[in-house]
């Protein structure tokens, strides 16, 4: 059952949250809305559908130390592994799609080969879902399944209404969160949230436009590798690798050591994308994708059939920041579409 | 404090360095820890993370048997900037090595059957680690016949020259036939491509496993010629290299279709290459 939190009180659980966490919320900021880290007097932006960037990065930084060496004496060299910081970080505002796209990220940073620096964020972070009141015009979660009200897989998820924010803990951690907050909600003698809620369905699910039906993507893609279609997707593609940056569940880095002239530095990680030739050129010469064709083929491939494969979970989660960003206005909605109709002349 | 996470390499020093070719240098290395030299526990075919420290690392497999204890072997060709830099390291530097990684021969399948490698250049580093395996005192009874194809450009190319022309010839129950792609006056061995002269020896298909690595052209015949002589894809195994950076599934550039080659292989049967995209 949520809890019912008034307009004017949300100030005082974001600064609450601030005092136990290090809190990122969306602020808007030359005409796009970011996480920001909160400070007093910052304004949290109520109205984007969206931020710019997914909170991907706060659990996988787009550039983040993984080690550092030193060279002593007799030519022996001491390797240190990188900690993230100590602090516990919270998120208020991700949404539904970029709340999917964490679960997506966890199977790969998991697995037999735990990610140190990835699981630690993971376990300190409170993720605090809101609700998505509207879409946007490249919003497609709903192909997916995703809800764009229910902030699965957040702590706390909470949904804005006419009146009122409705509250609800979804985790152990999210309740031992709340617990501290109990003078600040109250509850919902009246089933206000529960007819709010529903006008609230009524807004988002109107607000979609042209939604792509994968059902049966998988199912053709496993029987299709070879494609001409390919050919025309890869005629526009850019290679300039931006879906892969913003994409809330894409997942490659590159690993790299800077020294500074000097034996003794650091190793790092950094986001890296499929969409480069380097990214699978060998040393000999050998790139098993050698073309644009080869490329954008493995990132659609990844997103609507590899990722499924190997997790049994979808590579994409409609969020739409692609379609949006594309200088070539290449549309994963549309490739959906026209794979669709490849399909049907299958039969 | 510090991580210890599985992406962190361990010092080794180069304990020896042997000139195999004109640009193949084999490694042998020993961690600094003797726990984790003793820890180790390769597979045969299974793969490591070698780091030159400010240069960065390559994926190299290891050519030394798990068999030998207390040391580690890579077999590295000058191809790259990594690689280039692990050739200038000296006998007392030190690397880092972390590993092992992927899949391996499925040595417990192949026992009772007689085996025949087919290698060709560099390719053959991979192979030695399952050869030396099965050569091994304690394993040489559970496997039949072995027998070892192996070839390069000219003789100064042939890697393990020790191994092919000393040790394997004089293990029992093993037979090496080495071949050139041209010959010289120093050879008084075979000479032809590795493809027709496995056709020329034609190993009967009839309880034996064919394992075979090389450049992809020497591969491609390999296979037609296998293939022609009856064997299966069951029967015909073969081990891959991508380009990797994390080594355990993360980084995401080693994946053929759906599968990693860092997880899922290196190690692959010609019936599984044949259920992947040929994107390889």
């Amino acid at each position: 059952m949520p809890a019912i939190l008034k307009k004017d009180k949300l100030q005082a659980l974001l600064s609450g949250l601030s005092r136990a966490y290090k809190l990122v919320l969306p602020v808007r900021e030359n005409g796009m809305t970011y996480f920001k880290p909160y400070q007093t007097g910052l304004a949290i932006d109520r109205d984007y559908i969206n931020t710019a960037m997914s909170p991907k990065e706060f659990l996988f930084p787009q550039t983040e130390k993984m080690l550092s060496f030193k060279y002593r004496e007799g030519a022996e060299i001491l390797i240190t592994g990188a900690e993230p910081q100590p602090e516990k970080l919270a998120v208020f505002g991700a949404r539904s799609c970029d709340l999917a796209g964490i679960a997506a990220l966890d199977p790969v940073f998991g697995g037999r080969f735990p990610d140190p620096q990835y699981s630690t964020r993971r376990d300190r972070v409170l993720l605090v879902g809101l609700g998505c009141r509207r879409a946007s015009s490249t919003c497609f979660c709903r192909a997916f399944n995703i809800d764009p009200l229910s902030c699965n897989g957040a702590d706390i998820a909470v949904v804005e209404l006419e009146d009122c924010f409705s509250v609800e803990a979804r985790t152990d951690k999210g309740h031992a969160q709340l617990a501290n907050f109990s003078q600040l909600l109250g509850e919902d003698n009246s089933g206000t949230v529960e007819t709010s809620l529903s006008g609230a369905r009524e807004a988002i699910d109107t607000s979609f436009d042209g939604i792509p039906d994968p059902a049966g993507i998988k199912d053709f893609l496993d029987r299709q590798f070879e494609l001409p279609y390919w050919e025309n997707i890869a005629s526009r593609c850019l290679g300039c690798g931006i879906c892969t940056y913003i994409c809330p569940t894409c997942h490659c880095f590159d690993i790299f050591d800077v020294t500074r002239g000097k034996p003794d530095g650091n190793r790092y990680r950094c986001w890296d994308s499929c969409m480069f030739p380097d990214f699978t050129g060998m040393a000999g010469g050998h790139n098993p994708r050698p073309t644009p064709k080869e490329r954008v083929r493995n990132r659609f491939m990844h997103k609507l059939k590899y990722h499924l494969d190997r997790y049994e979970i979808g590579g994409c989660v409609g969020c739409g920041r692609c379609v949006e960003k594309c200088p070539v206005n290449l549309d994963i909605r549309q490739v959906i579409n026209d794979i669709n109709k490849l399909q049907g002349g299958e039969n | 404090m510090g991580n210890n996470g599985p992406l962190l390499p361990h010092p080794a020093m180069i304990t020896k360095i042997v000139d195999e070719t004109g640009d193949v240098r084999t490694f042998q290395v020993v961690f600094d820890d003797p726990a984790r030299m003793e820890n180790f526990s390769n597979k045969p075919g299974q793969v490591a993370q070698l780091s030159v420290f400010g240069l960065g690392e390559a994926t190299i497999s290891i050519t030394s048997s798990p068999t030998r204890r207390g040391l580690l072997e890579f077999s590295v060709k000058k191809v790259g900037r990594l690689t280039t830099a692990l050739h200038q390291l000296e006998e007392g530097c030190r690397i880092g090595i972390r590993g092992p990684y992927g899949n391996h021969f499925p040595y417990d399948q192949m026992v009772g059957r007689d085996i025949l490698f087919i290698g060709g250049g560099i390719g053959l580093a991979p192979l030695r680690s399952l050869i030396d395996f099965i050569l091994a005192e304690e394993n040489r009874q559970r496997y039949g016949t072995v027998d070892i194809i192996y070839g390069a450009r000219s003789a100064d190319d042939l890697c393990f020259k020790n191994d092919i022309m000393e040790r394997w010839p004089t293990a029992p129950r093993t037979v090496v036939h080495t071949t050139v792609d041209r010959g010289d006056r120093s050879w008084n061995g075979h000479v032809g491509f590795v493809p027709s002269y496995l056709e020329e020896i034609n190993p009967e298909p009839e309880n034996r496993i064919a394992i075979t690595c090389g450049p992809p052209i020497m591969i491609k015949f390999v296979l037609q010629v296998l293939e022609k002589m009856g064997y299966t894809d069951q029967q015909i195994i073969t081990t891959l290299e991508l380009k990797m950076k994390c080594g355990i599934g993360k980084c995401g550039r080693c994946n053929i279709g759906s599968s990693f080659v860092c997880l899922d292989g290196p190690v692959f049967t010609l019936a599984q290459l044949k259920q992947m995209p040929p994107e390889f």
